[in-house]
């Protein structure tokens, strides 16, 4: 158990503010991505049981990251409007007010557009252009082909085409 | 329907990949979930020094062979067979004394007709009550109005049929009284001719005897005068 800890502190040391940025990213909150984080790290230290060997540290806790971050995002839709005052900050924090809420609603947007795709497009989508991974980094750690991964990020991106944007918005 | 260009998917994801939290934030962040598993580690060592019999599997082991040398096995033999002979006959015991099994079923079909009986009659007289004060509301709401409508078609009848009684009748006396004008004016002539007749008879009997006379009859007035 003690050594199990150490572990996952030395995790945390390594990958920890990479973690936090990506929840970050993905929430575009600080204050709901130190939350995530705890959850993160609490599943991650359930799930390194003696009977549940993680192979990839690394893989595992950004699979379970941007699961917990769209997971997070899905409830939120789910729950009441917030009211206008509520409304976060954007992280951004250039020109003037206007432009960073327009900014914000288009990074929602694409957000949520993301939030939409298969799992694997859509680690492989955040891997590529929001972490700005290697294809060959992200096939490794996804246990595909680069050629793959390549394939799938282009259809992801083909499919944010089809979803984000003025069309969408009026179906919507 | 068009889409929107990749170029600008491509600045978006680019966008969102140039978000950094600031560090402070960041490392706050990493405290507090030090802090978590650090606290978690501690009530995990908690738990395992106040279960001392969980120490493992081998101290285990160890105990239990200590346990069972303690009782000889023809005792625990003849505990057991005791024990199992005093459940045998408490499960036999139970099952002859427990009452026989309910039907649910029967006694559904039992409660539902005794509910059917006792409600319908209740239920049949509320609705028709029910039924019945609706219709009253309603007639007697539209009875007043047809009562009002009645009232006016018969006064508009009345009228109308006065003006025509009027109109008869004057047409009729209009009529009659022509009648009896021409009636008269029958009779006048009728008299004028009588009258005339009558004259030229007494010219024709009497000549100028008549003149004769009147002039006598002054000429005797005067002679009574003087």
């Amino acid at each position: 158990m003690s050594g199990r800890h150490e572990e996952l502190l030395e995790f945390l040391d390594k990958s920890g503010a990479e973690l936090y940025a990506l929840l970050t990213r993905l929430t575009l909150r600080e204050d709901v991505a130190e939350e995530l984080m705890q959850e993160l790290f609490i599943k991650l230290s359930r799930s390194s049981g003696p009977n549940n060997e993680i192979g990839n540290w690394d893989a595992y806790a950004r699979r379970a990251a941007i699961n917990l971050a769209f997971d997070w995002r899905r409830g939120r839709r789910h729950a009441a409007l917030q009211q206008l005052d509520e409304v976060p900050d954007p992280v951004s924090n250039e020109h003037s007010p206007l432009g960073r809420l327009i900014r914000s609603e288009e990074l929602q947007e694409t957000l949520d557009a993301i939030g939409r795709l298969k799992r694997a497009s859509r680690e492989a989508l955040i891997r590529r252009y929001i972490q700005q991974e290697s294809y060959d980094h992200i096939a490794e750690q996804m246990g595909k082909t680069s050629h793959q991964v390549r394939a799938m990020c282009s259809r992801a991106v083909n499919h944010l085409r089809r979803t984000v944007g003025p069309n969408h918005r009026q179906a919507t | 329907m068009s889409e929107i260009d990749e170029n600008q998917i491509h600045e978006r994801l680019k966008r969102l990949s140039q978000i950094e939290p600031a560090e402070e934030a960041t490392s706050q962040a990493m405290q507090q979930v030090r802090d978590v598993l650090t606290k978690q580690q501690e009530e995990h060592s908690r738990v395992a020094a106040s279960k001392p019999t969980a120490l493992g599997m081998a101290e285990r082991d160890k105990a239990i062979p200590k346990l069972r040398l303690r009782l000889p096995p023809l005792a625990v033999i003849k505990v057991a067979a005791a024990a199992m002979v005093l459940i045998a006959a408490g499960v036999i015991v139970g099952r002859l004394s427990a009452p026989s099994p309910i039907d649910v079923e029967e006694l559904r079909a039992e409660l539902e007709a005794s509910l059917k009986s006792s409600l319908e009659p209740a239920i049949r007289q509320n609705v028709l009550d029910e039924v019945n004060s609706r219709w009253q509301s309603v007639f007697v709401a539209n009875c007043a109005q047809l009562k009002d409508e009645l009232a006016q078609q018969v006064r508009r009848d009345l009228t109308q049929f006065a003006a025509q009684s009027l109109a008869a009748s004057g047409v009729q006396t209009q009529q009659q009284l022509r009648e009896l004008i021409e009636l008269i004016e029958a009779a006048r002539i009728q008299d004028r001719r009588n009258i005339e007749a009558a004259l030229e008879h007494i010219e024709s009997q009497f000549g100028n005897g008549l003149v004769t006379l009147a002039a006598r009859t002054s000429e005797l007035q005067r002679l009574e005068q003087n």
